[in-house]
């Protein structure tokens, strides 16, 4: 198996005024290609600030980030954007959907970004997350599953490497947030691209490949 | 702790944003005060100088056409109760000032206000025995000081063309401090009716009631001894003259001013809702915490009242400097009205620092009133969750497009009104609600955009433009503020140049169709392009000699009443005008109106005067002179655009014998075909040898003097322009980097997702481009509406001039590069503030 993305003993810290917080310590991990990582933990534990290294939206202070091939840690600002365009696909806890885009021009808009159109692909996505009949409305008439929908449809649209989610079912119901989580496995295999999800739900994480358990800023197990 | 919270602690935290909108507070205020306080300053002049150089006079004597010196020895039986004062006048260039002065000529001897200026008794005799005896003058000490002479010195006064070197006996501090004494030279009375060439006639003669005189019993005295046609006023009656005068004029200031107003308020307007919906956040975070709406209104209130006091005070001083800038221009403009102008500062009128502050204030509350209302009528949960964007609904649409045809079918009406008192009030209150038809038509323009003009605007513009047409229908009312802002200077501005465009047009068809002389003689002009005084009548006979009789067409003119107010009655060469032809009267030609006045002893009048007093071809005019009435039938109606104010012409056959000496106030002269008018000139040049100093220009320099003149006069269109990207600039400026932080999340999302920080800057400079071009379409097309009413209606009423329409497309030209430059240069700073965001920050703070 290839490592479609690693983290080699990786640190952040963050400064709040005078204080250093320690978000990540020496942190290594790899995904493979189709494998579903989940990374679990309390709040503030390092979980969002993983995905956002891995997703090439933050820079590490310390060791390796590697995705599709590329050391993020050296990578130039037009090299991340690279990525970002066609590597990776974002899934959030508050969905981020642009609200004054349609459902159907969210979905579409990683491509529109790297100057492409694919409307057959943000059909398909749309009808395999069940959202045909509401491809016009704008994310403030949709029902938070529906956001959340929306959002995954988006983040596969480019046909990414690498899903990161962190907490997708966060703000869901129990029954939504189960048929997301359904959805997500199933495009998964479908798509085959790696899933690397953050979730302090252990009910969640036992549908993972592999589970990682984080506390402090570090992999505690797994 | 409420204030503290939702304004001090705000304020502190980001004061860009208190000072951004305290900037467009005093954008707004500060052109309403350069208007204003430019225009007071020059039209005031007259009035200050009448009342402030008059001093001690309670009564004086005036006739149409000058007091004969001889009066003064009919009021010997009163000198018991008053002191009598002949006074000479005038006005005259001061050569080594490049600018006009007033000459006051006093009888030093008796004038009680004259003694003090001479000093201390000591230097008093000898001082004048100069002014009496050498003809030396007295200078205040300011023009002494603008000067750099004193007494002792010699200026040279060019009085009728003939440059006169004269002493200065005395340097004096004027009794009172005020501008009117800036441009005033005193001689004696006898000097000056000899330097004017006005012998044995005097423009007034003052009485000075004596200790224990009533003016009343003094006025009923002199009535018994005065002959008919001798009036007796008072000062104050030549300043509601004068301004009777200018009244048109600065009325259409003022009403410029008014505008001026809307511009701000809706500036104003723009920044505090921008303000306001920036902390609808906080807002609503402290109604769900417990704050009263009551509180919450105080806060922002309080804030709107803070903006207003420093925007205010900062607009005023903003306003002050602006109006030192556009008062020479406006000087000008004002002395084309009324000839001779003395200078005057511009000073801080204590009235317009408060009504400014105040209308700043009353503005920032009522800017702060819509929003506020809005945010408190929001559930807080929902202000918590932000703007969630929706279409504009139908009944919004029509409401808003219903609100802009009750505006323009207002608008229709009014114009069709008549003028109110000369004053054309019903066209400027249609040409007011004309400029509110943008501000109700940007809200469902911004929403055309964005729902129809999303697939045109990703083809064009690609995803950046979408993205863009999206963002701004997501703050649509934010946008609207801004939008309208911008859409009302446009308009302003457009308006103005349509005008300035027709008008302009029209001159230069009157210019090439009537002015056909050769040569033109006109005493020198100030620097600001006004001929000063009048031309020596010698200057007549000279020309004669040289080129003929029947080639000088001298204009002499004097001011008359007619119906209460004041008229020009001028005196031409009629049998002159009639060979070369050239005036314009719609519909007959020259020659035949001519041929008639001269064979019936009629007269022309000019459109003004026919326009203000319903008088018509046919009609008889009579005016009611020293020497009996004098009656003429009007037998034609020409164009003129040198005059606001009525002009009657007769042949200087009628005109001369009833004022006697008069000096020409230009003399024109005709060649004929295939003359050599350089040759001329220079034939006439060497006539002139020294003695005279007048203008010569021939007939090219002419047209280019009357358009320069036009053209200085109205510069403030380039500040037009500069106040339309001023207004731009903060507007879009504000509403895109209030945009800009309150969408920090969806900016840090798009470059999550692959955006560059070039694609993410082009979105906003997109906001920019297109709010500018929302703005632009709405100002110009309500700009063109409103410069057709003041071409056609506001300028006709007010100074009874018809213009023809000339649409000024290479200003739209002008004024759209203008804007699109201002547009995209106030968006760069929000573009450059959205490609510096860090999406992980943004994101982690947003959870």
């Amino acid at each position: 198996m290839t490592a479609v993305a690693e983290l080699e003993h990786v640190s952040r810290r963050y400064h709040r005024g005078a204080e250093t917080v320690v978000a990540l310590d020496d942190v290594s991990l790899s995904l493979e290609r189709a494998e579903l990582v989940a990374l679990v933990g309390p709040s503030g534990c390092g979980k969002s600030t993983t995905l956002n290294l891995l997703a090439g939206v933050d820079r590490a202070d310390a060791g390796r980030v590697r995705l599709a091939g590329v050391d993020l840690a050296i990578a130039s600002e037009a090299e991340l954007v690279r990525l970002r365009r066609h590597h990776v696909g974002l899934v959030f806890q508050a969905f981020h959907l642009m609200p004054h885009l349609t459902v159907e021009e969210n979905v579409a808009l990683p491509l529109a970004l790297a100057g492409r159109r694919d409307p057959g692909r943000v059909a398909d996505l749309l009808a395999r997350v069940g959202l045909t009949p509401r491809r016009r409305h704008f994310p403030s008439e949709l029902s938070g599953g529906e956001q959340q929908r929306t959002a995954i449809a988006r983040a596969l649209v480019h046909h990414p490497e690498v899903v990161v989610a962190d907490e997708p079912t966060g703000n869901l119901d129990s029954l939504t947030g189960a048929a997301i989580l359904e959805l997500m496995a199933e495009l998964r295999r479908e798509e085959g691209a790696a899933l690397l999800l953050a979730t302090h739900d252990d009910r969640i994480a036992r549908a993972a490949d592999r589970v990682l358990r984080m506390r402090d800023g570090r992999i505690v197990e797994g | 702790m409420v204030l503290k919270a939702l304004l001090l602690r705000p304020v502190l935290r980001r004061p860009w944003r208190f000072l951004v909108t305290v900037v467009g507070v005093a954008a707004g205020v500060a052109s309403v005060v350069s208007t204003v306080a430019a225009s007071r300053a020059a039209v005031n002049a007259f009035a200050e100088g009448i009342e402030e150089v008059a001093g001690a006079a309670r009564l004086e004597l005036r006739r149409e056409g000058g007091v004969p010196e001889d009066l003064l020895a009919t009021l010997r039986p009163v000198t018991a109760d008053a002191v009598v004062a002949p006074v000479v006048d005038d006005v005259t260039l001061l050569t080594e000032l490049g600018d006009s002065v007033r000459v006051l000529g006093v009888d030093v001897l008796a004038d009680r206000g004259v003694r003090p200026l001479l000093g201390s008794p000591l230097d008093a005799r000898a001082r004048l025995d100069a002014v009496l005896l050498d003809g030396a003058v007295l200078l205040p000490r300011g023009l002494a000081a603008t000067l750099s002479v004193t007494a002792g010195d010699r200026i040279t006064l060019s009085a009728r063309g003939r440059p006169v070197r004269i002493g200065i006996a005395a340097v004096f501090d004027p009794p009172r401090a005020g501008s009117a004494w800036d441009r005033v030279v005193v001689m004696d009375v006898a000097f000056a009716q000899e330097l004017l060439g006005t012998p044995g006639r005097l423009d007034r003669i003052e009485l000075a009631p004596r200790p224990g005189v009533e003016a009343e019993a003094l006025a009923t005295r002199l009535r018994g001894l005065l002959p008919a046609g001798v009036e007796i006023a008072r000062p104050s009656g030549r300043r509601e003259a004068i301004e009777q005068m200018l009244a048109s004029l600065r009325f259409n200031l003022t009403a410029l001013s008014g505008i001026s107003l809307l511009v701000g308020a809706v500036l104003v307007g723009t920044t505090l809702a921008t303000s306001v919906v920036q902390r609808r956040w906080s807002l609503a975070l402290a109604r769900s915490l417990g704050a009263s709406r009551v509180q919450l209104a105080g806060a922002v209130l309080a804030e709107a009242v803070a903006i207003g006091l420093a925007g205010g005070l900062l607009g005023v001083l903003a306003g002050q400097l602006g109006a030192h800038l556009a008062v020479t221009s406006v000087r000008a403009t004002v002395a084309a009205v009324v000839r001779g102008v003395p200078a005057s500062a511009v000073t801080l009128d204590p009235a317009l620092l408060v009504g400014a502050v105040g209308l700043a204030v009353l503005t920032a509350l009522a800017a702060a009133a819509l929003p506020l209302v809005e945010v408190l009528r929001t559930p807080p949960l929902q202000g918590l969750r932000g703007e969630a964007p929706s279409h504009m609904t139908t009944r919004s649409v029509i409401t808003a497009l219903a609100l802009a045809g009750v505006f323009a079918g207002s608008a229709r009406v009014l114009v069709g009104l008549p003028a109110w008192h000369n004053l054309p009030l019903a066209a400027l209150l249609a040409a007011l609600l004309l400029m509110l038809v943008p501000l109700a038509l940007v809200g469902p323009l911004v929403e055309g955009l964005a729902r129809l003009g999303s697939p045109v605007m990703s083809r064009l513009g690609g995803t950046g433009a979408r993205l863009a047409v999206a963002a701004l229908a997501t703050g649509r009312r934010r946008v609207a503020w801004a939008a309208g802002a911008v859409a009302v200077a446009v308009a302003l501005a457009v308006a103005i140049v349509t005008l300035v465009t027709s008008f302009r047009a029209t001159v230069v068809a009157w210019s090439e169709a009537g002015m056909r002389s050769d040569l033109w003689i006109r005493p020198l002009a100030t620097a600001t392009g006004v001929p000063v005084g009048r031309l020596d009548p010698a200057l007549v006979q000279l020309c004669e000699q040289l080129f003929g009789r029947e080639a000088v067409d001298p204009f002499y003119s004097t001011d008359l009443e007619f119906r209460g107010r004041t008229v020009t009655v001028a005196g031409a060469a009629f049998d002159v005008v009639q060979h070369w032809g050239g005036v314009p009267f719609p519909g007959r030609r020259s020659e035949d109106v001519f041929a008639e006045a001269l064979a019936r002893h009629g007269a022309v009048v000019n459109e003004p005067f026919a326009r203000r007093f319903g008088v018509h071809a046919g009609d008889r005019i009579r005016f009611d002179l020293p020497g009996g009435p004098l009656e003429r039938e009007v037998v034609g109606v020409f164009s003129d655009y040198s005059r606001s104010h009525g002009l009657v012409v007769m042949d200087r056959a009628d005109w001369l014998p009833r004022f006697p000496g008069a000096s020409p106030q230009q003399i024109a002269l005709f060649l004929g075909p295939g003359a050599d008018v350089a040759l001329a000139r220079r034939r006439l040049h060497e006539a002139l040898d020294g003695r005279w100093l007048v203008d010569v220009l021939d007939n090219r320099e002419l047209k280019r003097e009357v358009l320069s003149a036009f053209d200085r006069t109205f510069a403030i269109t380039t500040a037009l322009y500069l106040v339309a990207a001023t207004v731009a600039v903060v507007a879009v400026a504000t509403v895109l980097l209030a945009l800009v932080g309150e969408r920090r999340r969806d900016v840090a999302l798009l470059r999550s997702l692959g955006g560059s920080r070039l694609q993410v800057a082009a979105v906003v400079v997109w906001q920019a481009v297109l709010l500018g071009a929302a703005a632009a379409a709405t100002g110009v097309v309500a700009g063109l509406a409103v410069g057709v009413v003041l071409v056609k209606v506001v300028n006709l009423q007010s100074f009874g001039w018809s213009l023809q329409l000339d649409w000024p497309w290479a200003h739209l030209l002008r004024l759209g590069v203008a804007l699109a430059v201002a547009c995209l240069a106030a968006g760069l700073a929000p573009a450059l503030a959205a490609s510096r965001l860090e999406p992980a920050e943004v994101l982690r703070e947003d959870g």
